[in-house]
């Protein structure tokens, strides 16, 4: 069932010879070359990118399509593998791009150091004061490092300081306790009680003999 | 029924040409005024239209890039542009094929659900752009993105190919919709 819609078109003109549409003042020849220049060569970049498109259209359809109905989920997948396939490409094609851009400037830089005299070059200069700097950096990066280890060292003693303390502390609260342990046994220790008992036997003949000594001198006052 | 194939046809030289299919007339003519007043170094040329087929009596240059612009709040949008999709040569959708969803900004309207177009773009994976197309300033800016995407896909920039700034939209979009 065709539908056949309605198509509207509208149409802007191009900027005259490119950028920015500047306006065109009479007696500015010397500007219209340079724009006809320009455009010349954006026309140019623009004709190549087509042509490359047309191109790889050509060779992608030099490819077999698998003309095979497959279910959906196999589509899924084989749309997602393409698309990993070309994200593969695509970084393949950065990383050799950059080898290379690597390899060109270090080409280049070659050729510059040769052709330049050594000495006087600013490169050279930038290197050495580049160099200077890592040496500075180097020996400060050492230097914290010296000082981290000493302050580990200060922090380590005075760890070893304070458990030391504890130790000595928590000695003398165990010889506390054991002082009142002593002093509480000794309390109800069967030493104490047969002493306790003697004590008392002897402080009843004691007042036994007190009393016979009362009697008789009390007699030998009677008898007078 | 004519089938829409993206190079059959020799590109006119500094032309780019951007088709644009939709059911709401008015804002794809707003869009269509503020794609030509943008600033491009091309000739412009838009071709608006209501759904696909198009007509083949008409003359048309080759036709770089297609927008679809749905609008949340009509599901009859949607409708005709799924319908107009089987018009397509799948070589388009290497690229040169997007989707443009209007009127995401009042929720209270819309009869789509957003992920609806979401998978829909997926589908055909293809990028999908957000854009109110009813105020001036998101028209404005989103019309020269369109330029800008425009440019690329007729191969007036050299170094970045349709294909290969899909790779690159894709990338930045939120990873599996199934999730969603």
């Amino acid at each position: 069932m065709e539908t056949q819609s309605e198509e509207q078109a509208v149409t802007k003109p191009a900027d005259s010879g490119g950028e920015g549409g500047p306006p065109q003042v009479a007696g500015a020849q010397a500007v219209r070359p340079e724009d006809r220049m320009t455009l010349l060569l954006r026309l140019r970049a623009q004709t190549k990118q087509q042509l490359l498109e047309y191109k790889s259209m050509v060779d992608a359809h030099e490819e077999k399509t698998p003309e095979q109905i497959m279910q959906e989920k196999q589509i899924e997948a084989k749309i997602e593998e393409l698309e990993n396939e070309v994200e593969e490409a695509k970084t393949a094609f950065e990383i050799k791009k950059l080898a290379l851009d690597r390899m060109q400037l270090s080409t280049a830089l070659r050729k510059h150091l040769e052709k330049v005299d050594i000495k006087t070059s600013v490169l050279m200069n930038n290197m050495k004061q580049i160099l200077n700097l890592n040496k500075l950096i180097m020996k400060s990066q050492q230097e914290t490092w010296d000082l981290e280890e000493k302050l580990l060292d200060v922090r380590k003693k005075r760890l070893q300081l304070k458990q030391a303390s504890e130790r000595k502390l928590s000695e003398i609260q165990t010889e506390k306790n054991k002082q009142k342990d002593d002093l509480d046994s000794m309390e109800n220790s069967d030493k104490i009680k047969t002493i306790q008992q003697k004590l008392e036997t002897e402080i009843q003949i004691t007042t036994v003999i007190q009393h016979v000594f009362q009697e008789t001198l009390q007699i030998s006052f009677l008898k007078r | 029924m004519s089938v829409l194939r993206p190079l059959d046809r020799l590109p006119g030289l500094n032309t780019a040409t951007i088709l644009l299919v939709g059911t709401e007339d008015a804002l794809l003519q707003q869009l269509a005024d503020s794609m030509l007043k943008a600033d491009c170094t091309s000739e412009l040329k838009v071709h608006l239209a209501r759904s696909l087929p198009l007509p083949c009596s008409v003359n048309r240059p080759r036709i770089d890039l297609i927008v679809f612009v749905v609008n949340l709040h009509s599901k009859h949008s949607l409708q005709s542009v799924e319908e107009s999709l089987c018009h397509l040569d799948a070589a388009f959708f290497l690229g040169k094929v997007a989707f443009l969803a209007t009127g995401a900004g009042r929720d209270s309207h819309c009869s789509i659900h957003r992920n609806t177009v979401v998978k829909l773009a997926h589908t055909y994976r293809s990028p999908l752009l957000f854009c109110d197309l009813e105020i001036e300033d998101f028209r404005a800016a989103m019309a020269q993105r369109l330029v800008r995407l425009l440019q690329i896909c007729a191969g007036h920039v050299p170094g970045v190919s349709a294909l290969n700034l899909l790779s690159l939209l894709r990338g930045s979009e939120n990873p599996s919709p199934e999730d969603l």
